[in-house]
């Protein structure tokens, strides 16, 4: 590819990708021209801060997808992080760092133990997830069942602070794609998860260890659903038990719409980018122009149909 | 029962042309004694199996004669019970399919271990691939530019960044076999290749495994078809029942040696006898165009006969099938069936006027795997076993009983899972259950695919059973030999066209062929050229 004019084989083997961002610039114009608010320095902003949560939950979740799995408990993982974390920071800073790890550090065990449930017991993933999304939702609301605790003030700039007019929380999630299309596309493990996803047998046979792997992808989804609640708690201050709840479905949206296929094996974290934005300024544009939350909620299920719809007929 | 007409192995005398080396005392594969036991079933009972380097060695035996479980041991998908292995003289304990590859042997199954969605590189490269010196990271045009060169040395010129889904099954084949040798593979499996290719593209593998053979490789190739055995291979092992029955040179034995020791009697070769079809017409097919896939197809089929329909894999033999079973539409053309035009093109509708469709992927269109046995017979006459919406048991078990009566179904019982039943069997239940719904007419794609020898004939003998009974069979079939033993007219397709009608007494497989592959053309679309 390198250096090489577009060829039609790279055109179509990346036409999914090439139409996510078709929709992405079609939706851009049309908010631009449409309100006279998006455009201005002070929404865009805006707009990639929100971008960010719906990015760090579904960029894990596209790891999850391409191995051919799912995971539903990214929701209640993000209320659980969010309200251990300012429960157990209380607004003191020098708890910060501690808490952080730990908080994580359980993500990432929650991700172990989906994997491994999934990879030796045999139990689909659907099943495994959603009954620890159950599970880990019960604990949440046992811990507290009302908005709880305070972040630490130091953590603000997470939230809030810029570099060069950019959103810091932007960059980082910036960089945190940039890393996951490295991985998928430049080293080994990516490949293999993309074999796995396309045809696991074939996998196994070819000596890749599908069992780890696919444990990775859980590990993943968790720790980004943990930074996402990480993350809420520093944009609210405090930890919400059900503020994670619409991401157990809300988290495949981007993923779908970018061209990940459910069965696994396709797609990947560029298309995923694309539909983050394009779900984060379908809402932001139809908000600014006063379409009510009830349409929205249609005009997403619609977009979702309709894509997935093009991407099965394509294949054909 | 003439089993066992004990050709040991070590007994035989090597033919010339493998082995180049004279070096014949010293297998270069040695299997002794080899036994493995699944619940229910002795896979495999004391079978020794030994093969030398050059050599083409095929595996026969019907199936579940334990071939695929013999070489899953070799592959090391399945560690055996008993017996020993031998590479080179040297005893070696297979870990699993990585180690088996790192030693040298490479299986290509049927169903290829290729990931769709990737590219050919990175497919041959899969689990193994080239990394930047020093470092993680994919050396990506590495692997490309080996890939192409592994492909070259098979005469193939084929890009290596196309995605496998974009390629034909021969050339995916190519690619399962560039990436064998890319593995150093010294021995390679085949799982019946033929099943999978044919025509030029089976040629064009032949010459490949001569190759092969020619650097030293040992091939070992399964098949059912026993012409290609005599065609290709040094020596044949034949199993039976999981037991080994003996080891023959093909050049010093004729073929229904080789039948007789496959199925332990004696086996005519011969289809059942042809009928007299009648004058009156079930079907007429006029102008039926898709796309490129089919152009201007017309034809008539009349009650009482089977008519064949030839030509390679992508001629559109399975697409003229499936437009006239409704399955999909077509822009262009008419369907008369039994005197009425089909105006809407539904398989539901196409069930109702009194059509079958066996198609050509059992596993995949042709079952409901986790139903049982007499589930699937009765899954589309459920209305008539049904009173007021309620399916009635007795009648259900009853029409069952009736047809694994009257097909020789062999199952343990009614409700045993048809995942479980021989492709034989399967194809009976498949085929029964049409039956069932009394069709004027059936088509049936590649009705023998995959079917040992013995279930091959009953199957046969139940479709002229049929036809006397005036219905009508469409048979599409790849295999030219079953095509002319029992079609009483053949089509040829070429290219989305019918390029010639064949009666069945003057039809030769080289003039099927010639018409199959476009190089002469037959009333029909005369002086139109029609080259690729």
């Amino acid at each position: 590819m390198r250096g090489k004019p577009l060829n039609r084989n790279y055109v179509t083997q990346h036409k999914n990708t090439i139409l996510v961002y078709l929709i992405l610039a079609g939706l851009f114009i049309f908010a631009s021209l449409a309100t006279d608010v998006f455009f201005s320095s002070r929404n865009l902003k805006n707009v990639l801060g929100q971008a960010v949560v719906l990015g760090l939950v579904a960029t894990g979740q596209t790891f999850v997808i391409l191995g051919g799995g799912i995971d539903l408990s990214v929701g209640s993982i993000i209320s659980l992080t969010s309200c251990l974390a300012t429960g157990l920071m209380l607004g003191r800073d020098p708890m910060a760092l501690p808490v952080i790890g730990l908080v994580l550090g359980i993500a990432l065990f929650i991700g172990i133990v989906n994997g491994l449930l999934i990879v030796r017991t045999g139990i689909p993933p659907l099943i495994v997830t959603l009954g620890m999304m159950e599970i880990l939702q019960g604990i949440v609301l046992m811990y507290t069942d009302a908005p709880y605790g305070e972040i630490a003030p130091s953590l603000s700039f997470i939230a809030w602070g810029q570099i060069g007019g950019v959103p810091i929380s932007i960059l980082f999630l910036g960089i945190l794609i940039g890393f996951g299309i490295f991985v998928l596309k430049r080293l080994p493990v990516g490949r293999h998860l993309y074999a796995i996803g396309g045809n696991e047998e074939t996998a196994r046979l070819s000596a890749i260890n599908t069992g780890r792997i696919k444990i990775y992808t859980y590990m993943t989804c968790s720790f980004m659903a943990g930074l996402c609640g990480l993350f809420m708690a520093t944009r609210m201050g405090m930890g919400d038990p059900v503020g994670g709840e619409p991401f157990m479905l809300d988290s495949l949206v981007p993923v779908l719409i970018g061209g990940t296929s459910l069965v696994g094996g396709k797609g990947g974290l560029v298309g995923t980018l694309g539909g983050i934005f394009i779900i984060t300024i379908l809402h932001n544009a139809l908000n600014l122009l006063d379409v009510s939350g009830y349409w929205q909620w249609i005009i997403q299920g619609l977009i979702i149909l309709v894509a997935v719809a093009i991407y099965i007929k394509e294949k054909i | 029962m003439v089993a066992e007409i004990t050709i040991r192995g070590g007994r035989m005398k090597a033919s010339p042309n493998f082995n180049p080396d004279g070096n014949m005392s010293l297998p270069f594969l040695e299997m002794r004694k080899i036994s493995k036991r699944f619940p229910g079933v002795q896979a495999l009972d004391l079978v020794d199996f030994f093969c030398y380097r050059g050599e083409v060695h095929a595996l026969i035996g019907e199936n579940g004669a334990g071939k695929s479980t013999l070489m899953k041991i070799l592959s090391g998908a399945y560690r055996p019970e008993a017996g020993k292995i031998f590479l080179d003289q040297k005893e070696i304990l297979l870990s699993g399919p990585k180690d088996a590859q790192a030693r040298g042997i490479s299986t290509i199954y049927q169903e290829f271990n290729l990931v769709p969605e990737l590219n050919v590189a990175e497919n041959i490269f899969l689990g193994r691939e080239v990394r930047k010196p020093g470092s993680p990271i994919l050396d990506i045009s590495a692997m490309h530019e080996l890939s192409r060169e592994q492909l070259a040395k098979l005469g193939s010129d084929m890009n290596s960044r196309i995605q496998i889904k974009d390629l034909t099954v021969a050339n995916q084949q190519l690619v399962e076999i560039a990436k064998a040798l890319s593995l150093n593979a010294n021995i390679i499996i085949m799982d019946e290749p033929s099943a999978v290719v044919f025509g030029k593209e089976l040629d064009a593998l032949y010459r490949i495994i001569d190759s092969l053979r020619e650097d030293g490789k040992t091939i070992i190739y399964i098949s059912h078809r026993l012409e290609e055995i005599f065609k290709i291979a040094d020596r044949a092992t034949i199993l039976k029942d999981g037991k080994l029955v003996g080891t023959v040179a093909p050049k010093e034995v004729d073929k229904p040696t080789i039948v007789r020791m496959m199925v332990g009697r004696s086996l005519h070769e011969t289809y059942p006898a042809k009928g007299i079809g009648s004058k009156n017409e079930i079907l007429e097919v006029r102008n039926l165009s898709r796309g490129k896939i089919l152009k201007d197809v017309s034809f008539r089929a009349y009650f009482g006969e089977i008519l064949g329909i030839a030509g390679l894999v992508g001629s559109g033999r399975t697409e003229l099938a499936r437009a006239i079973f409704g399955a999909d539409s077509f822009p262009r053309g008419e369907i008369i069936f039994n005197g009425k035009e089909i105006k809407t093109s539904s398989a539901k509708n196409a069930i109702k006027l009194g059509m079958g469709f066996i198609t050509e992927d059992r596993k995949k269109e042709g079952i409901v795997h986790s139903l049982a046995v007499a589930k699937n017979l009765t899954l589309i006459i459920l209305k008539s076993i049904s009173k007021a919406c309620f399916i009635r048991k007795p009648a259900e078990r009853e029409v069952a009983q009736k047809c694994i009566h009257k097909f020789n179904i062999m199952t343990p019982k009614l409700d045993t899972e048809i995942q479980y039943l021989s492709g034989g069997n399967q194809q009976k239940v498949i085929l029964a259950k049409w039956i069932n719904s009394n069709p004027k007419l059936i088509i049936m794609d590649e009705p023998t695919r995959g079917i040992d020898v013995g279930a091959k004939a009953e199957i046969y003998q139940l479709m002229r059973n049929l036809v006397q009974e005036g219905t009508t069979i469409i048979m599409i079939s790849s295999e030219l030999p079953e095509i002319i033993g029992m079609s009483d007219r053949i089509l040829v397709m070429h290219q989305g066209r019918i390029v010639g009608e064949i009666a069945s007494a003057e039809a030769t497989e080289e003039r099927i062929m010639m018409l199959a592959t476009g190089q002469q053309i037959e009333k029909i679309n005369e002086g139109k050229a029609i080259e690729s």
